[in-house]
């Protein structure tokens, strides 16, 4: 305090009478000399006891000496002496000094205060600094808590605490970590509609709450709350307001003070810092699930195409072309290819009544259990029966249904013998470019019935053409929703019936991408082209 | 796709407009079953406004008809498009529904 000394220092010289200032750091502390110009410096006995404006005498070693106390937050006490018994001067120079002294304590106090007010803050931007870069660092929340925790309860003097992350299909306050006394029991879960729990009320009210010692307590909370409690929530905070993820409390006051509206405050802004960085990395975690999930069913789709075979199977009895094109990374639409032995060639082309990993499925089912089953016999219509013997549980269970055409070509025989059940575009298409639709003998299998019907016709080995596609094909629908038609697809079966089978097949699906243009097909699309010379 | 749900005495008339397809099927599903499991036995879906059924959208029929005949009611159809019409008969499914022609000749013999 050299300025309040030199102060003294001043008056002293020019009233040549020594001054003494007295603090007190706190009520029943001892008193301190904060400066001296001189006369006695021992504590005045009763000081506490002098008010503000009242002027004591008391007789020391060095002679009579006046004691006043100064007015302001600083607690200090100026004496004046030796002064004469009977010389007035000394009082007015006290009641001129004092106001002096108590604005100059006063700019002190203020000045002192403001050192300890700009420390806080920087604690705080500290703090908040930390934490924006543990949870820049780390993808999980889990991983970065407990540091948290520790941070946030440290600048805050709290000894206990924890934070409490929302697990909304149980509806419950999950603790992630805690800080707990050593022989306090592990924290459990609270209710998000527990009627006492503090953090329980913070979640569903969305509003920070300090609650004093004694006040809410309960058994969810009392393995990290001791005393008074501060808990905010973690928002994260969007354009339509703030959505509650979690809970920060704190608890156990290192001072035995009340959380003040500062402390909430600054968690508060941790809140809502941590409730950003849980959002993150939520959206972290869906992005990944999200690209396992493609490269899932990318594997998937690559499975189901090996599933497939090559046109190339029939050969040398046939010449046969294939394609299949899923909309959804894995579908419904399938084909199958059979040499059945004698001359004879079994196409199988077929939709189930779905799409994604369920029709995928069945579709794998119906892949395996023909390739069995269509050895076994030659009628289309017995081939067919044992494949839904096979798959009518899961299609049961899966309310799933199947459509699809299984012809049976003889090129000895010269007939063609097929099963349709519901599919409806199967065409032969003859020398004469006339169209011929193998027409439905049942409806789609899985709907109850399960006597299945053959029907028959003949077949020109040199001339005729079998082709078979899905709905993807002739229900695909450009930009303007308007769909393809069955009869342009068959124009182009027509047109082309004298070419390879590969040829048609491209001339389809040339058919099928021009009139999508931009637009994405909604259906599996599979086409099958088959024919003897 | 948008649903119109209407009462005629005990039986519930569905009018679909627009397509049902795969995307849109599920919501058909619920809103009938909501109203099956509201004690509702009889449903005649109106396709007097529909362009257009996919196989998915098939399945959803044929999947809401097996429900109903469970339930002792029955899923009846009415006012299909020529198209609609034939994708039925292809399908071998109007084997399987009772389809008319008109709304009230439905009613009537429902």
């Amino acid at each position: 305090m050299s300025d309040l000394g030199t102060a003294l220092g001043a008056f002293s010289e020019a009233y040549g009478c020594g001054a003494v200032l007295w603090t007190q750091g706190a009520p029943g502390a001892v008193l301190e000399v904060a400066a001296t110009s001189g006369g006695d410096v021992t504590p005045p006995e009763g000081f506490a006891r002098i008010e503000v404006g009242e002027i004591i005498t008391r007789e020391t070693a060095l002679g009579q000496q006046l004691v006043t106390r100064l007015p302001g937050r600083t607690r200090a006490w100026l004496g004046l002496g030796p002064v004469a018994d009977d010389d007035p001067e000394p009082r007015r120079w006290l009641r001129v000094l004092v106001p002096v002294l108590g604005e100059m304590l006063q700019s002190r106090w203020e000045a002192s205060h403001a050192a300890d007010e700009l420390m806080e803050r920087y604690e705080e931007i500290n703090l908040l600094y930390s934490i924006s870069e543990i949870l820049g660092r780390t993808v999980t929340l889990e991983e970065a808590a407990r540091t948290i925790l520790l941070e946030v309860s440290d600048t805050v003097g709290a000894d206990y605490g924890a934070l409490l992350v929302h697990d909304a299909s149980a509806g419950l306050l999950r603790p992630v970590t805690t800080l707990r006394a050593e022989n306090a029991p592990p924290a459990v879960p609270i209710p998000i509609d527990d009627p006492i729990a503090v953090a329980s009320r913070v979640f569903r009210t969305r509003h920070a709450l300090l609650v004093n010692a004694g006040v809410l307590e309960s058994s969810f909370e009392a393995p990290f709350r001791s005393g008074a409690m501060l808990s905010v929530p973690i928002l994260w905070t969007t354009p339509e307001g703030g959505i509650p993820l979690g809970v920060v409390s704190l608890s156990g006051r290192r001072s035995g003070d009340n959380f003040t509206a500062g402390d909430e405050k600054l968690v508060s802004a941790v809140g809502s810092q941590i409730g950003t960085a849980i959002q993150n990395a939520r959206l972290v975690r869906a992005t990944l699930d999200q690209q396992r999930l493609e490269s899932e069913m990318r594997l998937a789709h690559d499975l189901q195409m090996k599933l497939l075979p090559s046109g190339d199977v029939v050969a040398p009895e046939a010449i046969c072309a294939v394609r299949v094109e899923p909309a959804e990374g894995v579908g419904g639409d399938f084909y199958n290819l059979f040499r059945l032995g004698n001359g004879r060639t079994g196409v199988l082309v077929g939709d189930v009544s779905s799409h994604g990993y369920r029709a995928a499925l069945i579709m794998a089912l119906v892949m395996s259990a023909t390739a069995i089953h269509a050895q076994t016999t030659a009628d289309p219509a017995e081939t067919v029966a044992a494949l839904l013997a096979t798959l009518e549980e899961e299609l049961r269970e899966t309310e799933m249904f199947l459509s699809l055409c299984y012809a049976v070509v003889d090129r000895e025989q010269r007939t063609l013998r097929w099963t349709n059940t519901g599919h409806p575009h199967a065409f032969v298409i003859g020398a004469d470019g006339v169209a011929s639709r193998l027409e439905a003998t049942d409806p789609p299998l899985g709907l109850g019935g399960d006597q299945l019907h053959a029907a028959s016709r003949p077949w020109d080995p040199a001339t005729d053409l079998l082709a078979l596609f899905t709905d993807g094909v002739s229900d695909a629908r450009n930009a303007r929703g308007e769909s393809l038609g069955e009869a342009a697809v068959i124009d182009v079966l027509r047109a082309r019936r004298r070419e390879l089978p590969s040829r048609i097949v491209d001339g389809v699906f040339a058919l099928v991408e021009g009139h999508l243009g931009r637009a994405k097909p909604h259906d599996d699309q599979a086409v099958v082209v088959l024919r003897h010379a | 796709m948008s649903l119109h749900l209407s009462r005629e005495k005990d039986i519930v008339i569905v009018e679909i407009e627009g397509q049902l397809i795969v995307s849109n099927r599920q919501e058909l599903k619920q809103r009938v079953l909501d109203e099956a499991e509201g004690g509702a036995r009889k449903i005649l879906v109106d396709f007097a406004r529909t362009g257009y059924i996919d196989s998915a959208g098939l399945g959803v029929l044929v999947s809401l008809a097996k429900r109903l005949r469970e339930l002792g009611g029955d899923i009846r159809l009415a006012n299909l498009n020529d198209d609609l019409q034939t994708l039925f008969e292809l399908t071998k499914l109007d084997t399987l529904f009772q389809i008319a022609d008109s709304r009230e000749r439905a009613l009537e013999t429902f």
